[in-house]
């Protein structure tokens, strides 16, 4: 079509308006549909990332029913036959979304006697809280928790609590009020200010780091690292602790 | 076969620029969700509520954002809300860098802390103020071919 036919077409259009206009007839105009589609299609993307987070909100906590007891640096839970090492460092936000998405599941299965858990206690994070040193406090006051008769809550509690990175961290009036809060045992107090565990805490992140099963493929340690049987797990796979289980 | 305006071809390749970079960072979000968490809190600024809202659906609204634009569909209105985001995101990084937090922005996937000496957020801002003005273009002058647009007029913002 051309430009002048299209001109032509136009005027035409406009006077069959005026002619309707003045006959007091009015003509519905054509609504732009695009704030319409452009919400839907946000509506629907919303909608499915929603889903995924109320799926995950929604679990609920299991409660921890197991005992545990205290080698070392190293914490085990339950009785289970499938042995599961856990590597965690309590400021890394890495072991917070473990601990999140696989907590509970954890939970059910040393509650259940199908596994039982070592949780290593590492610090290779100490530089990340200002002033440094939150994760061996940290750390420590977990390893207090286990006389104390709280650890699995205690543990859970330092996780949902976590402080940022670059911060100063729980101090240890607030780790202390915490373990209170919980029914701590004992002299847990004089535990978490004697900073009584550090030296086993920096042993255990020492053997760990040097422990070539624990790497990844660039020869690296992080956390959180997970090894059963002594191999280390593909944490990428969502199932691995069903695969495991059989 | 007529060819198309010079400033209709720039457009194009601004929408479809823009809808590559929604896709992609998109879904790599979307693939990752406790990566997209950790980025999204080390930015410190939201509770840990709001991080999970967050980190749950923004991945989703930048996918959307990307099908709109690679369809051509409202094209003035996303560009509008894509300025919206990016602006969002300028503003988190600038937050970061101004308070000196040691941050990766976790654009494209990635994301959390850093070490101090590894931060690169010049190229950060540069890169969000390229993406910036190809959404700006956009709204001003939504015009541009393979667009849904020209078949279901959907190019005004309203």
């Amino acid at each position: 079509m051309g430009g002048a036919s299209r001109a032509e077409k136009r005027r035409k259009q406009e006077a069959a308006d005026q002619r309707l206009a003045a006959a007091g007839i009015r003509v519905p105009q054509k609504r732009n549909r695009a704030p319409v589609i452009v919400a839907a299609v946000i509506a629907v993307a919303v909608f499915v990332g929603g889903g995924f987070l109320a799926a995950r909100l929604l679990g609920g906590d299991v409660e921890p029913t197991y005992t545990a007891t205290a080698e070392g640096a190293v914490v085990t839970a339950g009785t289970g036959p499938v042995v599961v090492d856990v590597y965690e460092d309590y400021i890394c936000p890495a072991c917070e979304r473990f601990e999140t998405s696989y907590g509970n599941e954890i939970t059910t299965a040393v509650n259940e006697g199908r596994i039982s858990v070592r949780f290593h206690t590492i610090a290779i994070l100490d530089a990340r809280s200002t002033p440094e040193g939150y994760s061996t406090r940290a750390g420590n006051a977990a390893l207090c928790a286990v006389p104390a008769g709280i650890f699995p809550r205690f543990h859970k509690k330092l996780f949902d609590d976590q402080p940022a990175e670059g911060g100063a961290g729980l101090s240890n009036e607030e780790l202390i009020a915490l373990g209170a809060e919980l029914g701590a045992q004992g002299d847990f107090a004089a535990c978490v200010e004697g900073n009584t565990h550090a030296d086993a805490i920096t042993k255990e992140t020492d053997t760990a780091r040097a422990d070539t099963a624990l790497q990844n493929d660039k020869g690296q340690f992080g956390t959180p690292t997970v090894a059963i049987d002594g191999k280390k797990v593909d944490l990428n796979d969502t199932s691995w602790l069903q695969n495991a289980l059989g | 076969m007529s060819r198309a305006p010079v400033p209709d071809v720039i457009g194009t390749l601004a929408r479809l620029g823009l809808a590559a970079v929604w896709l992609v960072s998109g879904l790599l979000k979307a693939m990752d969700p406790d990566q997209t968490y950790i980025a999204v809190r080390a930015y410190d600024v939201l509770p840990d509520i709001g991080v999970e809202i967050v980190a749950a659906l923004l991945p989703w609204f930048e996918l959307a954002l990307g099908v709109l634009l690679l369809a051509g569909v409202g094209t003035r209105l996303v560009a509008a809300l894509s300025a919206a985001l990016l602006l969002v995101f300028i503003a988190g990084v600038a937050q970061a860098w101004a308070r000196g937090l040691s941050i990766d922005c976790g654009c494209f996937g990635g994301g959390g802390a850093v070490e101090p000496g590894e931060t690169t957020y010049v190229q950060e801002l540069v890169r969000d103020a390229g993406f910036l003005l190809m959404a700006g273009w956009l709204v001003v002058r939504p015009r541009t071919v393979l667009a849904l647009d020209d078949r279901i007029g959907t190019r005004r913002m309203g």
